[in-house]
C-alpha cells in the first residue's frame, strides 16, 4: 500500500476516520434498534408471562423459587425499583409483595426482640410469619424471607442471616456476632438453650476467664441468654431463648 | 428438653415459659428483667383470678405448702422464685397500680389486683342491686359471707372498703356506723 508523505495524506487519513465513524455509528445504531425491537418481544413475552401467573408466584412458594431461580439465571432482578425497570415490578406486584413480607419480618423480629436478644431461628421466623399472614396469604419459604431480608437492607436496619452450626438464624440487631459468641450459640443449639462454662472449657479447649467472659458479656451487654441461678450441677447456667425448644 | 405448656391439679394452664429453669432467677439484664416480670405479673394475676386469690406475701415464696405453690415452684425442673426475687415484682406490681400494700407502710404482703379497685366497685354495686338491697344497711360480714355465695365471697376488708369507696364519690354508698361495726347503705344511681 502506498503511503502518503505529502500533506495530502493528512487530508486523507482524515477523511477516512469520519468515514469510518459514520459507519460505526451508524452500525451501532442499527444494532440499538434491534436491541431495542428485541427487549420489546422480551417485554411483551414478561407481560404476558407475569399476567398469567401472577397469581402463582404471589400465592405458590415453590413456583415463585422457580421463578426467582430463573430471573437470577438471566440476570434480572425481579424487585428492581422504579429507575431500572420498574415496569417488571409493576406488571408483577412482586415489590410490594416482597416489601409486605419484609414489614411482617420486622414486624416478628422487634416483637420477639426482649425475648431472644434479636436472634430468632430461621425455622422460628417462617412459623410465626406465617401465622401473621394467615391462611389466606399463601405459604412462604426461607428462600423468600432470605430475599426480603436483602430488600430491607437499604434502610440500614442490620437485618442479617447468620449461620451457625448449620442453622439459618436471623440477627435483628446491629451487633456483629463475635467468633466466641457464634461457638456458644452453637453448643447451645445442641443442649437445647442450656450452656454452662465448663461446656466451653472442656469442649472447646477455652480457658475459664474467657468463657465466663463470653457469657457474660452475652448475658449483661447484648441479651442474647438469660442467666439460671438454680442450676444443679453448674450453681450458674446460661439459657439461649433462640436455641430452646418451645411448644406454644 | 422441650419447654411446654402445664396444667396444674387445680386446672390452671401454666405457660410454655414456666417450665425454662431461668425464669425462676433475676435477670442481670434490665432489658431481659422487664419482659420476665411482666411475664410473672401476667401469671400472677392469672392465677390469682383462677382461684380467687387475693393477697401475695414475700413468704410464699419462702417455703412450701402457700397457696400459690403451683406457680411459684416448678417441681418437675426443681426450680422456685425467691424471696427477694418475688418481692421485686411485688413491688413492680405496686409501681403499675396492679396491687397495693396492706397493710400500708410494708412491702411483704400486697392485695393482687386482678381486677382493679374501680371493678370491683361495679362488681359490688351490681350484686347489692341484683339481690335488690339498695336502701338497706349490709354490714361487711353480710358482703363477704354471703348466703349464696357470690363474686365478693371473702373480699379482704381493705379491698371492700376501697370499692365502697369509689361508689361514694358518686353518693353510691353511704358508710353507716352501727351497733357492733361499720354498715354500708347503697343507694340508687343519683339522676
Amino acid at each position: 500500500m502506498r503511503r502518503g508523505v505529502g500533506l495530502a495524506a493528512f487530508d486523507h487519513q482524515e477523511q477516512a476516520e469520519r468515514s469510518y465513524a459514520e459507519l460505526s455509528s451508524e452500525l451501532s445504531r442499527t444494532q440499538v434498534e434491534h436491541l431495542h425491537s428485541q427487549l420489546d418481544q422480551f417485554r411483551t413475552a414478561l407481560a404476558h408471562f407475569a399476567s398469567t401467573h401472577r397469581e402463582s408466584i404471589r400465592s405458590d412458594p415453590s413456583f415463585r423459587y422457580a421463578f426467582q431461580q430463573m430471573c437470577s439465571s438471566i440476570g434480572v432482578d425481579p424487585l428492581a425499583g422504579p429507575r431500572k425497570g420498574g415496569w417488571w415490578a409493576e406488571l408483577l406486584g412482586l415489590g410490594d409483595w416482597q416489601y409486605e413480607l419484609g414489614v411482617q419480618i420486622v414486624d416478628v423480629c422487634v416483637s420477639t426482640r426482649e425475648q431472644n436478644g434479636g436472634l430468632i431461628e430461621m425455622s422460628e421466623l417462617v412459623r410465626l410469619v406465617s401465622k401473621l399472614r394467615g391462611v389466606s396469604g399463601g405459604g412462604i419459604t426461607e428462600d423468600d424471607v432470605v430475599r426480603s431480608i436483602k430488600t430491607l437492607q437499604p434502610l440500614g436496619a442490620g437485618y442479617q442471616v447468620v449461620e451457625i452450626a448449620g442453622i439459618k438464624m436471623v440477627r435483628s440487631v446491629v451487633k456483629a456476632l463475635d467468633e466466641d459468641q457464634t461457638t456458644i450459640l452453637a453448643i447451645a443449639r445442641e443442649t437445647g438453650g442450656r450452656v454452662v462454662e465448663s461446656d466451653l472449657i472442656q469442649r472447646k479447649g477455652w480457658t475459664r476467664n474467657r468463657a465466663r467472659a463470653a457469657l457474660e458479656n452475652m448475658l449483661l451487654r447484648d441479651g442474647l441468654c438469660w442467666l439460671d441461678a438454680q442450676d444443679n450441677q453448674a450453681g450458674r447456667a446460661y439459657w439461649v431463648p433462640s436455641a430452646m425448644h418451645w411448644e406454644i | 428438653m422441650s419447654l411446654s405448656t402445664h396444667t396444674t391439679p387445680s386446672g390452671y394452664l401454666l405457660p410454655s415459659i414456666h417450665s425454662a429453669p431461668p425464669f425462676f432467677t433475676e435477670q442481670p439484664n434490665p432489658t431481659t428483667q422487664s419482659t420476665a416480670t411482666e411475664q410473672w405479673i401476667r401469671l400472677i394475676l392469672g392465677y390469682a383470678r383462677h382461684r380467687k386469690l387475693f393477697v401475695l406475701r414475700v413468704e410464699d415464696a419462702e417455703a412450701a405448702g402457700s397457696e400459690w405453690d403451683e406457680i411459684l415452684r416448678n417441681e418437675r425442673i426443681n426450680r422456685r422464685i425467691l424471696p427477694d426475687h418475688l418481692s421485686n415484682i411485688i413491688a413492680t406490681m405496686v409501681s403499675k397500680n396492679l396491687a397495693s400494700y396492706e397493710p400500708a407502710k410494708q412491702t411483704r404482703s400486697a392485695l393482687i389486683y386482678w381486677r382493679l379497685p374501680e371493678e370491683w366497685a361495679e362488681v359490688l354495686y351490681d350484686w347489692v342491686v341484683s339481690i335488690g338491697q339498695l336502701n338497706t344497711i349490709l354490714t361487711f360480714y353480710d358482703i363477704t359471707d354471703p348466703p349464696l355465695e357470690s363474686a365478693l365471697t371473702n373480699i379482704p376488708i381493705p379491698l371492700l372498703r376501697k370499692a365502697i369507696a369509689i361508689l361514694g364519690k358518686t353518693g353510691r354508698s353511704q358508710m353507716i356506723a352501727i351497733a357492733d361495726g361499720e354498715g354500708v347503705r347503697f343507694l340508687a344511681r343519683s339522676r
